[in-house]
């Protein structure tokens, strides 16, 4: 069976840098007040000992305490605030320890920052980055589990992207900060901030743009379109079924969720005829339904098959570990899943992957965090 | 005009406001302006007295009853003519309207419809002011409706703990569409600006700009001396519907008396020896704005993905 260490931990012998996706988090907030003087790190807790789980940890120090700054409890204000401040020629990047907790500026993003740009006719920009953490496990439950991209990326004016490796991080982060002049919302998953990534894990060729989707495993048996943690999960799922049925799975990284590579998609399932879509939210109006909309409405006649769709179930998360287990998508269904499409058999005879809770697997951490 | 003295300017410039917003009404009925229009007409002095004494480096962030702030903090009246015809010749070309006006080239940083919603602007903008060593003072114009929202608690919070040079200047006319401030509020909102520590001052001759614009001149210097926020309350009155161009006296939630107790010191009115000596200069003014308006191109096709992202 292919292990969490098989997939993110390159080989011996080879010179590959290993980072966490905590650490490039951190080196992007390093980065961002080094080079760029008009940058500012402002979120509840930003400055205290735990610095958003790390990634912004003594930076106030470094920096001083009116660059990075702790906030009122006060999503709507903050994110307003941010707004006028990237009005006024600063570049404000805010914190949400949870994504959930983005709910509170709802008006201020979807009303003022998704719009300002066009209301105004161009006559404004507004170039900020809000950091959204998805938790996941050791008991998140309902309101501090949830993965909210497609209710960003439905509205036009916001660019949302998820990374799922310490490259994209990087690169995004600094080509949001540099070049990009409109608000980004940026949704990490708190269960990767842990991992080691080889940074070289993606192919050599540069991508073309660092919001781009990623080609992260080529095949021809099934398109498996990913995002954030179910990235790593697919690449798993991958090996999996390499291993043991020599099945070769290509997978796509959306990444950028309101603007994904179509294209990219679209050759993949010219070379594989099948689509599953795993995602980490729910499958109703949301990234499932997206890429199968328009997988439908540009060539239909590319599917062999039916698409498949992974998500969480439909219902809030549930505190009790025996309901989270069911709750979302884990190896084992994936794997399942693109065997019984390749196949077309439910009985397809490969053996699946035994564990069941993708924390334990993942975690290296004991809550609460 | 030329040569006009400090009252004088002023009134030209209130009167200017209140014909512009007059021709609207004329204008309303041929169908050419479809935007909602929030007018100011009772309230222009408010607009005109403030902004006398800003900078045109300084920031204001208003409403969508704004045609008053942005003409008095110096917007172009043809592109706002423009704007309002929903044409390519628009301050933003044809994208806002009436209730999203922007100006930026004059400080006046574009209007929101969803109440209270720009007062954090302000403050954010004020941050980047101090910050970045800007001297500028950041005004945020918003109705007594906007207190009863969170975000203004959370802004006057945020901006006294800072501390940002932000202004909050409260346009009181005591309404929210219909709805009388004192049976939305449990509170006197400049006791409530007091709480965080806010200098406040409240002025209760919202309809004379001379007098507006000399408290004004010193509260602003303040808060570009102090870098410190301050409050604002100045009583206005709204003579018109809460939206569209016409009156609604006949609904039964006010009452005429009211009005006329106002439009005895509305110097609009009671002035008519200056009406009648500035009014044929701002006429010809506005006629050449809606001739503009009138000839401009409608936005093409192209414009409907511009400016998107």
């Amino acid at each position: 069976m292919a292990t969490i260490e098989k997939i993110v931990t390159p080989p011996k012998s080879t010179q590959r840098r290993l980072m966490s996706y905590r650490d490039a988090l951190a080196a992007s907030m390093r980065e961002a007040l080094e080079v760029h003087p008009h940058v500012i790190i402002m979120g509840q807790g930003v400055d205290d000992h735990k610095g958003i789980f790390g990634t912004t940890h003594n930076l106030h120090h470094e920096f001083g305490s009116d660059r990075v700054f702790d906030v009122p409890l006060a999503e709507e204000a903050t994110t307003g605030i941010g707004i006028g401040a990237a009005l006024n020629g600063l570049y404000p990047i805010q914190t949400h320890i949870r994504a959930d907790f983005a709910l509170l500026a709802m008006n201020q993003i979807v009303n003022l920052a998704a719009k300002m740009r066009y209301m105004f006719g161009g006559r404004f920009s507004v170039p900020m980055l809000i950091r959204m953490v998805v938790g996941r496990s050791w008991g998140q439950g309902a309101q501090h589990s949830q993965s909210l991209q497609s209710l960003f990326a439905h509205i036009p004016g916001l660019t949302v992207i998820m990374p799922s490796h310490p490259n994209c991080i990087i690169e995004s982060y600094r080509h949001a900060i540099a070049d990009y002049p409109n608000p980004v919302i940026s949704i990490e998953h708190r269960l990767m901030y842990d991992l080691q990534f080889d940074c070289d894990l993606y192919p050599a060729k540069p991508v073309a743009s660092p919001f781009a989707s990623r080609l992260a495993r080529q095949g021809d048996a099934v398109t498996i379109v990913a995002t954030s943690i179910m990235v790593l999960e697919a690449l798993r799922a991958a090996e999996h079924l390499k291993e043991h049925a020599g099945i070769e799975c290509e997978v796509i990284d959306l990444h950028c969720i309101s603007h994904p590579d179509r294209q990219m998609v679209l050759a993949s399932l010219a070379k594989t005829g099948r689509l599953i879509v795993a995602d980490t939210s729910w499958k109703a109006f949301g990234v499932s339904a997206e890429v199968c909309r328009w997988v439908c409405e540009s060539t239909p006649g590319l599917l062999h098959a039916p698409a498949v769709t992974l998500g969480m179930a439909a219902a809030s998360c549930p505190t009790a570990k025996s309901l989270e287990d069911r709750f979302y998508p884990n190896l084992g269904t994936l794997t399942d899943a693109v065997a019984q499409l390749v196949t077309g058999r439910k009985d397809h005879g490969v053996p699946l992957p035994t564990e069941t809770s993708m924390a334990d697997v993942y975690k290296k951490f004991k809550g609460p965090f | 005009m030329k040569n006009l003295n400090e009252a004088e300017a002023l009134f030209y410039q209130s009167l200017r406001i209140r014909l512009v917003e007059e021709r609207l009404i004329d204008l309303y009925p041929a169908d050419k302006i479809q935007s909602p229009v929030h007018l100011s007409i009772g309230q222009e002095a408010v607009a005109t007295g403030v902004c006398a004494t800003l900078r045109p480096m300084d920031l204001l962030f208003s409403t969508y009853r704004s045609h008053a702030f942005y003409l008095a903090k110096g917007g172009d009246l043809k592109k706002m003519m423009a704007e309002l015809y929903g044409k390519q010749a628009g301050g933003c070309g044809g994208k806002a309207g009436s209730m999203h006006l922007a100006a930026p080239e004059v400080g006046f940083m574009g209007s929101s419809a969803v109440v209270a919603s720009s007062i954090p602007h302000a403050v954010g903008a004020a941050l980047a002011s101090r910050r970045l060593r800007k001297n500028q003072v950041i005004v945020t114009v918003f109705g007594d409706g906007a207190t009863e929202e969170g975000v203004f608690h959370e802004s006057l919070n945020f901006a006294a703990k800072h501390p940002v040079p932000v202004l909050f200047i409260c346009e009181n006319n005591g309404l929210a569409v219909h709805s009388y401030q004192r049976a939305r509020q449990a509170y006197d909102v400049v006791e409530l600006a007091k709480v965080y520590g806010l200098p406040t001052t409240s002025i209760a001759e919202g309809y004379d700009d001379l007098l507006v614009s000399q408290k004004m001149k010193t509260i602003v210097a303040q808060v570009r001396e102090t870098s410190q926020p301050q409050f604002v309350e100045i009583k206005t009155f709204r003579y018109k519907e809460h939206v569209g161009p016409g009156e609604d006296w006949d609904a039964g939630y006010r009452h005429r008396a009211d009005m006329a107790r106002w439009q005895a010191h509305d110097p609009l009115i009671q002035r008519t020896d200056w009406v009648a000596r500035f009014r044929a200069s701002i006429m010809a003014e506005i006629d050449e704005a809606v001739a503009f308006a009138e000839a401009a191109p409608w936005p093409g096709e192209e414009a409907l993905l511009t400016d998107v992202i």
